[in-house]
């Protein structure tokens, strides 16, 4: 069966420092796969090489079939991203963002105008987005994000840390819109620092220090490591990795 | 195409919605051109000028209105007894004073030579060389109209193409060529490197649009608004300040396309070496400065040492200045332009293609 991702032995460093180290992964079509790990974990350095933006120092990946290494641009059509920072035009309307990343994307006038419409019932942005981006409190802008992302229907998503500093109640809502997607067959990619948030992934890769260090389902992982909540696994696993060097 | 075009459209809107962006590109132009059109003048005219005419006589009097016709001198009665003349220099009172000694009109009616003292104000070497040479003419004309001699060589001068020597005509066309690179290259530097600081540069990278489009996106909209702003400048040049435009507009417009081709290149450049606005600022700032002080703007090339000159060579606003000034003041075509057109074709294609090869989508 095909894989959504794969990576052999994934590696990029800058300069002496290695930021994404040896990493081996497989991610399943339509599966919410979540990265967990400190900040300088190497969580975005490996998204945005998934992503095409950052070449590899070596290893290799693929991405919905093609290689990340020389089919760069293949994957971007087929891939949404969510950058940690907020990427839409803050001097532009939710709508006006949406027009444009839909026709950097290639949709056509009318398509465009159907999506956004689509998106816009699915997201609940009707009430604000004709309103300048930048006014906007974050947690509607992460949701015009998310649209922004969604637009063009892409089969994989990557969000990377699509809830920082968005309230608790929030972030639950966002996490629904989530599940929505993947239930749609979408497959999701999501960096997260929050550890209830990991619990709503399928499988979970925590990564430190560049490396994975453990992967898998949540509550096995859990259970592996005689734990019982996934804050204390983290902290166990960081732990150990830090003493083996 | 769809992607180049959603840019376009994007890059308008956000000027539009930027008021300070907006009072940079149309109005602190608009300033320039008023500042330095009536500010930076070489014209020499209205010279105050002190008359010490110690011979008081009918041909003493017919010298000073000689130099009192026209616009250039304005003589006055001075203030100061000769012994103190250099008071009135001091204190700008005057920059010129004429000295008719009092035997001037004897020794001419004796059929003797006669001379006068012309005293002039050197600070300014420029004006002072201008000042004699109007001086000289006068002189020349009262001479020939006292002597019913032949003079044995008579200059008859024409000057072409700005006869009134207005510096205005020159500084016009100077100044739209200036606008044109300033606007140009700071706007596609700072329009890129502001993306890549807020982070939308990441997002539209992760995009399947190609380099190119990209290129295409954020370089049109600057070049149209460029020509827009020559287009203000040059009917504000024409209008206000009735500046002739003897030759094609058309040549005109389509030489400063082949142009932007290079200033929307530096700007790309800029930008791929920039992380920050202040770096892309500074960068900017430093490349416009350069090629306006070497272009022959204010200063003539000819003026400049050798090695200058050289270096000027790899100026390309250098080209572009002559450019305008050509098709403007003398008329000239692209059959007269064609070195300079050569060598803006070079610059172009060199810069703009090195630029875009450089800029790559990856991070």
């Amino acid at each position: 069966m095909p894989k959504a991702i794969e990576t052999h032995n994934l590696t990029r460093a800058f300069g002496d420092f290695i930021a994404v180290n040896d990493v081996n992964l497989t991610v399943d079509y339509s599966e919410i796969f979540g990265f967990i790990g400190p900040n300088g974990a190497g969580k975005t350095t490996l998204i945005r090489m998934l992503c095409g933006l950052l070449t590899p120092t070596a290893g290799s990946g693929k991405v919905n079939g093609f290689d990340i290494t020389s089919q760069p641009e293949k994957i971007k059509r087929t891939i949404g991203y969510m950058s940690q920072r907020f990427s839409l035009y803050r001097d532009l309307t939710g709508r006006q963002n949406l027009v444009f990343y839909g026709s950097v994307y290639g949709l056509s006038s009318k398509e465009l105008r159907a999506r956004i419409d689509e998106v816009t019932s699915e997201l609940d942005l009707g009430g604000f987005i004709d309103r300048l981006t930048g006014s906007l409190p974050i947690g509607w802008r992460q949701r015009l994000a998310l649209a922004a992302a969604i637009l063009h229907r892409p089969q994989i998503v990557f969000l990377d840390e699509p809830t920082a500093g968005v309230d608790p109640a929030y972030r639950r809502t966002f996490w629904e819109l989530l599940y929505e997607l993947a239930d749609k067959g979408t497959t999701l990619l999501v960096t997260t620092h929050y550890m209830d948030e990991a619990e709503f992934c399928k499988r979970i890769c925590i990564m430190h220090q560049g490396r994975t260090i453990a992967m898998g389902p949540p509550r096995e992982l859990i259970e592996k490591h005689g734990e019982t909540d996934l804050e204390a696994t983290f902290i166990k696993l960081i732990a150990t990795s830090n003493r083996t060097g | 195409m769809r992607s180049i075009w959603a840019l376009v459209r994007k890059e308008f809107i956000q000027v539009f919605r930027d008021p300070v962006m907006l009072r940079l590109i149309f109005v602190a132009p608009l300033i320039q051109l008023f500042i330095l059109g009536y500010a930076v003048n070489f014209d020499v005219k209205l010279i105050p000028t002190a008359l010490y005419d110690f011979d008081h006589s009918q041909l003493s009097r017919e010298l000073a209105r000689a130099f009192s016709i026209g616009e250039y001198f304005v003589v006055e009665k001075p203030m100061l007894p000769l012994q103190r003349i250099e008071d009135g220099f001091r204190r700008d009172r005057y920059r010129v004073a004429l000295v008719i000694p009092e035997d001037f009109s004897s020794k001419i009616e004796s059929g003797e030579q006669s001379a006068v003292g012309f005293w002039v104000d050197g600070t300014n070497a420029n004006s002072a060389g201008i000042a004699i040479g109007y001086a000289g003419n006068i002189i020349q004309g009262f001479n020939e109209s006292h002597l019913p001699l032949e003079v044995p060589v008579e200059m008859r001068q024409k000057v072409l193409y700005n006869p009134e020597g207005k510096t205005i005509y020159f500084m016009v066309p100077g100044i739209v060529a200036t606008l044109l690179t300033t606007i140009t290259v700071m706007l596609t530097s700072m329009a890129i490197v502001r993306e890549r600081e807020a982070g939308t540069l990441e997002q539209v990278m992760v995009s399947p649009i190609s380099t190119q489009a990209f290129i295409l996106g954020k370089t049109i909209p600057f070049a149209i608004l460029g020509f827009a702003e020559i287009s203000v400048a040059l009917a504000l040049g024409t209008v206000w300040f009735k500046i002739p435009f003897v030759g094609s507009k058309a040549l005109l417009y389509g030489l400063a396309m082949i142009y932007l081709l290079t200033t929307l290149g530096v700007g790309l450049f800029i930008s791929t070496l920039c992380r920050t606005q202040q770096q892309a600022m500074f960068f900017g700032w430093f490349f416009t400065l350069f090629a306006i002080l070497t272009s022959g703007f204010v200063t003539p090339i000819e003026n400049m040492p050798r090695i200058v000159q050289h270096i000027t060579l790899a100026n390309p606003l250098r080209y572009f200045m002559k450019i305008v000034r050509g098709i403007m003041m003398k008329g000239a075509g692209a059959t007269d332009l064609y070195p300079e057109i050569i060598a803006m074709i070079i610059f172009g294609i060199i810069i703009f293609t090195s630029a875009s090869l450089t800029f790559t989508k990856r991070l």
